[in-house]
């Protein structure tokens, strides 16, 4: 509690100071994202690579895009894992900071969208809480929850897989953040029509 | 770069014309492209809507395209998965001529074409394609389709029937014209051309048209003494010459000769006129050409004299229907066509017959029954009809049944030498049993449909497609009258049809697989006419007569006219009615390759993209089944 009265003195860094004054417009965009990550505890895990669309008008626009693969060097060591699919992708790599630095500048002020994006929120969250940032101020919508509302399901949780077979996205063999945040592209562009969200 | 770009870009690559682009140009294409989700009904754009920055490509699922003529809406082309389509803000500036709606939901991609243009413009394959996309009448439509069957049009607009056909046919014109070269006197070139009784000739360089000199020329020119007789020809020529490619159909060279107001096109090796002269076309070919239209044929038809003449007329009308289907004209004018034809034809037998025989001893109808009583009959297939008199006394009776049994043989005849097969099962009003006075066929009638499957094992649903060929049409209205008055709340006899429509054999197994002939000399092929169109043809008709539409005889129209009616079925009818043509389609492609009545299809010679298009044509099957079993609460074992 009262966590913001320990930050209100605390000096931000600029790219923050900027995301905070974009929310004093209407967003105009919705952005779709996905993360991939070492573990499920927002504490101790970190970011290993984010993916991300633009949905402008009812259409993905592929230009609008983000990707990136976060170079975790202490984690790596950690872990004893190898890096060299990081250094074999041919996605762009950049370090925690900077990444998140770009993220942030990249997301704006857009509605958030997710498959159980309050997870990606919180894994963003503690990363930007390393970079003596505020939480993410966007709103968020996650696919699973639009869905369940659609079908006025209440008692069930539905993973991206399942929710992809419903809506006859094919699945890819190829698994990486970008990948699935194109997958939750398709499903939100389908389900915000169901649901029609404008 | 982003990896969706690159998934994107691997997807295009294996499409025209984005086959023509390297990858590194694809993947720059793929980044820009807009993402879109259709639902299902949704519409991209639609008539008169203004022009889109950018056109598109199916991603996945099916858009269709269609125009709204006379308060119909008329479905031009089905874009499948990789199909690109509107492509007008490419070449027009007015607003789009058609309407695009996902017939299913739908993903498509949005390619900006100010982003493709550059590639365009480079690339004149890309650009040839996408021309010919663009161009419902090109002259290249006719090998373009042969080679990918990609190319969705999209100028279209809609013709009538007359016009529609003239595309299709192609011009005999003059292909040895006099040729001259620019230094020869006027007056030798005159001579020339009156020795050869021609009124035009055309000025060569090295074989390359450079001028025409025609009859006006001379006259406007020479006669009114503008040039001296001995001028050398090149001063009085009309240049340059309107060159056009060897295949021109007769439209397009209507259109050129209106376009550049002239009386002659010069055909050359490569439609430019710096290649070497095949030929001229002059107006007079075009009237020529004209004279083959349908309508002439339908008159040539009420000439001849012997069945020869006859079955000539009907191997133009396959070359017709040929031509047709490749020029990608609309299989339900085809048919409309080709029956109206057909329809000529046996009519004009039956009256070389009565020529034959003397006038009838009392009045008759001539029905065709089964394809050629729906206007269905594209190929020649075999002939089946039904005769029927009016009542007479009891003592005429013998004499008059011997004279139309008479009749009846020697027209059927007439129609095998014209190239239609008798009917194997003797469905053909020269069999005792077909050609009846109306008071016999009323009782038969009645007993069909009162006690169907006790003592007339051989009730054939196609007695109930019927158009009147010849004779009274009130005796036909008789029959129809007879056949609804039946049909009302007869159970037992709609249980019949129903049970006879569905027990026909379901055309793919379980595992989505083309369910083929396992023996006999057709082996492994597909049996399309049992499996595929005649479940749809039985279950439109027993539809039509369980809700007393009287009149609509053709299955495609038949659905079209149920969606009206039945409102809240409408999609499964239309979805029928659609695949119905697309099943026509291929039969008779596949008829006229083995020429033959295509009732089997060989799933081998097929591409795997028509295959998808027959699969996707059979699924609207098993809803119209489902429907039928509801409405007529059958069971499968009932």
């Amino acid at each position: 509690m009262l966590d913001w009265i320990k930050n209100i003195n605390k000096e931000h860094p600029d790219f923050w100071k900027d995301y905070l004054t974009k929310f004093e417009t209407k967003p105009n965009r919705f952005v779709v994202l996905s993360t991939e990550t070492s573990g499920l505890n927002p504490n101790k895990d970190v970011i290993l690579s984010l993916g991300a669309f633009s949905v402008v008008d009812d259409s993905v626009i592929i230009k609008d895009s983000f990707e990136s693969v976060l170079l975790q060097y202490k984690f790596l060591e950690d872990n004893g894992l190898s890096n060299e699919f990081i250094i074999e992708s041919k996605m762009i790599k950049m370090e925690e900071p900077k990444a998140i630095e770009a993220f942030i500048n990249f997301l704006g002020n857009s509605v958030l969208v997710g498959h159980h994006i309050n997870f990606d929120v919180e894994m963003i969250n503690s990363a930007l809480e390393r970079l003596d940032c505020g939480r993410l101020k966007n709103e968020a919508l996650d696919v699973d929850m639009m869905y369940r509302k659609l079908m006025d399901i209440n008692d069930k949780q539905f993973s991206l897989d399942d929710l992809c077979d419903i809506y006859k996205i094919p699945r890819s063999d190829r698994n990486s953040s970008s990948e699935d945040a194109y997958r939750i592209s398709l499903l939100f562009l389908k389900l915000k029509s169901r649901l029609g969200i404008k | 770069m982003n990896t969706i770009a690159e998934h994107i870009a691997d997807f295009l690559k294996e499409y025209q014309p984005f086959k023509n682009l390297t990858f590194q140009e694809l993947s720059d294409i793929a980044t820009n492209i807009r993402v879109i989700n259709l639902e299902k009904h949704a519409v991209l754009f639609q008539n008169n809507d203004i022009l889109h920055d950018s056109f598109y490509v199916v991603a996945s699922g099916v858009i269709n395209l269609t125009t709204i003529a006379d308060a119909e809406e008329t479905i031009i082309n089905k874009c499948h998965e990789g199909d690109i389509f509107g492509l007008r803000p490419f070449f027009a500036k007015n607003n789009y001529m058609m309407t695009a709606k996902a017939r299913e939901e739908s993903i498509v991609y949005a390619i900006p074409i100010a982003v493709f243009r550059p590639f365009v413009a480079n690339n004149s394959d890309v650009l040839n394609f996408l021309l010919e996309s663009f161009a419902t009448n090109s002259r290249h439509t006719k090998d373009s389709v042969s080679s990918n069957g990609k190319l969705i049009s999209d100028t279209s607009f809609y013709v009538d029937q007359q016009s529609e056909m003239q595309y299709i046919q192609s011009l005999t014109y003059n292909n040895s014209p006099l040729k001259t070269e620019a230094h020869h006197i006027v007056k030798d070139v005159a001579i020339l051309m009156t020795e050869a009784m021609v009124d035009n000739i055309v000025v060569c360089e090295k074989n390359h048209p450079i001028g025409i000199v025609t009859d006006a020329d001379l006259s406007s020119k020479i006669a009114t003494g503008r040039y001296p007789i001995t001028e050398t020809i090149d001063k009085i020529m009309s240049s340059p010459v309107v060159t056009v490619l060897e295949n021109v159909s007769l439209a397009e060279a209507q259109l050129l000769m209106l376009k550049y107001n002239v009386t002659h096109l010069c055909v050359t090796k490569d439609g430019t006129s710096k290649s070497a002269v095949k030929g001229i076309i002059s107006e007079h070919d075009l009237i020529v050409a004209q004279a083959s239209n349908p309508g002439v044929l339908i008159k040539e038809i009420k000439r001849s004299q012997i069945p020869k003449d006859l079955k000539q007329i009907r191997d133009r009308l396959s070359d017709l229907i040929q031509n047709s289907i490749q020029k990608n004209i609309p299989i339900s004018h085809v048919s409309n066509i080709a029956s109206e034809i057909n329809l000529a034809i046996i009519k004009r037998s039956v009256e070389l017959s009565i020529l034959d025989l003397g006038s009838p001893p009392a009045r008759f109808a001539w029905l065709s029954i089964g394809s050629q009583g729906r206007k269905e009959q594209l190929l020649l297939t075999d002939q089946d009809s039904i005769l029927i008199f009016e009542d007479v006394t009891p003592e005429k009776y013998r004499d008059v049944k011997d004279y139309f049994l008479r009749l009846a043989k020697r027209t059927t005849a007439i129609l095998e030498k014209v190239g239609y097969e008798l009917c194997p099962n003797g469905h053909m009003g020269s069999n005792m049993l077909w050609c009846k006075s109306l008071t016999d066929w009323t009782k038969q009638y009645n007993s069909w449909m009162n006690t169907p499957g006790e003592n007339s094992n051989d009730l054939s649903s196609i007695f109930f497609d019927y158009e009147i060929v010849f004779g009274e049409p009130k005796i036909e209205e008789a029959i129809e009258n007879v056949i609804f008055k039946n049909a009302v709340n007869n159970t037992l006899f709609f249980d019949f049809l129903g049970n006879d429509a569905l027990k026909k054999n379901s055309p793919l197994s379980f595992f989505k697989k083309f369910l083929v002939e396992e023996d006999g000399p057709h082996k492994g092929k597909f049996d399309i006419k049992t499996r595929a169109l005649m479940p749809l043809i039985d279950g439109a008709r027993l539809l039509i007569l369980n809700s007393n539409i009287k009149g609509i005889q053709n299955t495609y129209l038949r659905f079209k006219q149920l969606a009206i009616t039945d409102s809240k079925n409408a999609e499964i009818y239309l979805s029928c009615a659609e695949a119905f043509l697309i099943l026509s389609k291929f039969r008779t492609v596949e008829g006229l390759k083995n020429d033959d009545s295509g009732q089997f299809i060989n799933l081998r010679e097929m591409s795997k993209n028509d295959k998808e298009k027959m699969k996707n044509a059979l699924t609207p099957m098993k809803d119209l089944e489902e429907l039928i079993k509801n409405k007529f609460q059958l069971t499968q074992f009932s």
